[in-house]
């Protein structure tokens, strides 16, 4: 299978800020490789270096078999970027936006203004084409953004949390976007800490915690390896909701966590818990609503890896969580 | 690489370079910052230190040209180079296949072309009320241009440091150019400058545009015309080389 990315070795320190620590990994042509991480665990800054915004400390990246260090142009060429920010041109109107980049990316005139009007048609953005982008609502923006990433048809698209702050249909729209363009050739680069969108469209995805890569597979095969993050989820009535302490000392269960009027018990053996649970309820006269026992998600699987504390995933917290030079001693 | 090559790929930064520029004057020409550290500032300054005082129109406007030109060009970069930053639309600049001298050649056009512009208020100022005549148009032109893309590319020294705020850019881009511009010929001509002062003069970018521009207006210079011109070419030269190397700078500590 041909790379499309390759890592090799690869540093960077802010000062004496260690961001991203000796990383490795491939990236294949064709797939949709999923880059996941807490807040400042190094994957920006890894994103960044990989589509030149960034120089590296140490370390080589390798873009189509083309050198960064060396040989960027050629790599350029082909590689597309949709920034977490929608950094579009608000002063500008659609159109303009797209024939700009056009021109940066080189697209010849009667390419451009055929691109440009498919783009528009495929994105929804036709009807407000010649309207200053600064009229349009954040997910428009979103999607002119990603429109402006594929002008030039990339081999390889790097996007950077692409759906946060979406509306429900927005962030579909774009997520069957991302299955289309993999389906039609283009590998995708998807730096995520939406757990649940990396499952749904990564063929494999990595996991950086601490400016290392803790983890690297399938989604499924993560979750195969973690087989203590297995679960089982039980609704109780009457008042199930404050049942949670009981149900957490049953024997098996390692930590339990309340989702709305169920409870979720972590467990290495469900089917072991599930009649634990069955005679709890009726020791205590209560009555089963749901049962359902449930393998690792792959949130599950990021929180054991990065060491969060259940539902931490989800918050917006800003601990960097760089190390300094001197703390891993000399090098 | 070979020869057809390298000219296509000479053209296309060219046109990469010339597509960053008019984008950059369609999106910033109406930005706040722009407007007050490019276009109001180099007036106000004029008339700070013109008014009540005894210098004629031909003094007045060419002074006044050197002024625009040395404000306003040197601002852009600094000014839309941090916002382009905040905004992340500087990214896509990065990220585009496209040498980063490309880049900053677009950004030096476009602090050109807005001092260019901004000097055309004075020069149609001479000739339609105060019907100053210009001792050699072509001079002026050529000068004109020559200093605005020095000047620019002296802007964007500044625009070099790694930072998202036009604010932080400001202040030391203000620090070095108000004494360049106390210390070159604009205020107190060169032949009226003690020796030691004109030394000093010198010094200052400024001072080869602003007796470029009396050549071409008033028809008399402090300097040789060749000189000044030429000193400005090199300036132009001497300010780009290294934008580069510090901008890469930038791309290496991050921003």
């Amino acid at each position: 299978m041909n790379t499309a990315i390759e890592v090799r070795q690869l540093v960077k320190y802010y000062g004496d800020l260690l961001a991203v620590d000796h990383i490795n990994f491939e990236v294949h042509q064709g797939e949709v490789f999923g880059f996941l991480g807490p807040n400042g665990a190094g994957k920006t800054t890894t994103q960044r270096m990989l589509t030149t915004l960034l120089e590296p400390t140490e370390g080589r990246i390798l873009i189509n078999g083309h050198d960064l260090a060396y040989d960027a142009y050629p790599a350029k060429r082909h590689m597309g970027l949709v920034p977490e920010e929608a950094n579009v041109y608000t002063e500008l109107s659609a159109w303009d936006n797209l024939t700009f980049t056009a021109r940066l990316y080189r697209v010849p005139g009667d390419e451009r203004r055929r691109r440009t009007r498919e783009l528009l048609e495929v994105f929804g953005l036709w009807e407000t084409r010649d309207a200053r982008v600064e009229e349009f609502s954040k997910g428009m923006r979103r999607r002119l953004s990603i429109a402006m990433g594929l002008i030039h048809r990339p081999a390889l698209l790097f996007l950077d949390e692409p759906t946060p702050g979406l509306d429900a249909q927005s962030a579909r729209t774009i997520r069957r976007l991302v299955r289309q363009l993999n389906a039609e050739g283009t590998t995708i680069f998807l730096t995520t800490h939406q757990i649940e969108e990396a499952n749904q469209l990564c063929d494999r995805v990595a996991i950086i915690n601490h400016g290392q890569i803790a983890a690297i597979d399938t989604p499924e095969r993560l979750k195969a390896a973690f087989r203590r993050a297995q679960s089982v989820e039980v609704a109780l009535e009457p008042n199930g909701q404050a049942r949670g302490e009981a149900l957490a000392n049953l024997p098996g269960v390692t930590h339990s966590l309340k989702l709305g009027d169920k409870w979720r018990l972590y467990t290495g053996d469900p089917s072991g818990l599930v009649s634990q649970v069955v005679h709890h309820a009726e020791d205590q006269g209560l009555r089963v609503i749901s049962l359902n026992t449930l393998g690792p998600s792959l949130e599950d699987v990021f929180l054991e890896i990065t060491g969060q504390e259940i539902g931490a995933a989800r918050q917006e917290k800003r601990d960097p969580g760089f190390r300094r030079r001197d703390s891993r001693g000399s090098r | 690489m070979k020869s057809d090559e390298w000219l296509g790929r000479l053209g296309d930064e060219l046109a990469q370079a010339w597509a960053v520029a008019v984008k950059d004057v369609r999106v910033y020409y109406l930005k706040p910052p722009m407007i007050m550290f490019g276009l109001l500032l180099p007036f106000f300054l004029f008339f700070s230190f013109s008014v009540k005082r005894d210098i004629g129109a031909q003094v007045g406007i060419a002074r006044l040209l050197a002024l625009t030109t040395f404000f306003t060009a040197s601002s852009a970069g600094p000014v839309i180079i941090p916002l382009e930053r905040r905004l992340g639309t500087y990214d896509r600049l990065l990220a585009a296949p496209m040498s980063l001298a490309t880049l900053l050649l677009g950004k030096t056009l476009v602090g050109a072309f807005f001092a260019i512009l901004a000097s055309l208020v004075p020069v149609l100022a001479a000739f339609l009320w105060l019907g100053v005549a210009v001792a050699d148009a072509a001079l002026l032109v050529v000068g004109l241009v020559l200093a605005s893309m020095a000047f620019a590319a002296f802007g964007l020294i500044f625009a070099s440091i790694p930072t998202r705020s036009v604010g932080s850019i400001m202040m030391p881009s203000t620090l070095i150019r108000w004494p360049l511009l106390f210390i070159s010929g604009i205020f107190v001509p060169l032949g009226e400058m003690a020796p030691w002062a004109r030394m000093l003069s010198y010094l200052s970018p400024l001072t080869y545009a602003q007796d470029l521009i009396n050549h071409a207006v008033l028809g008399t210079g402090y300097l040789s015309r060749w000189l000044d011109l030429s000193l400005l070419l090199v300036l132009l030269f001497a300010f780009f080389i290294p934008i580069v190397k510090l901008h890469q700078r930038s791309r290496r500590l991050g921003y």
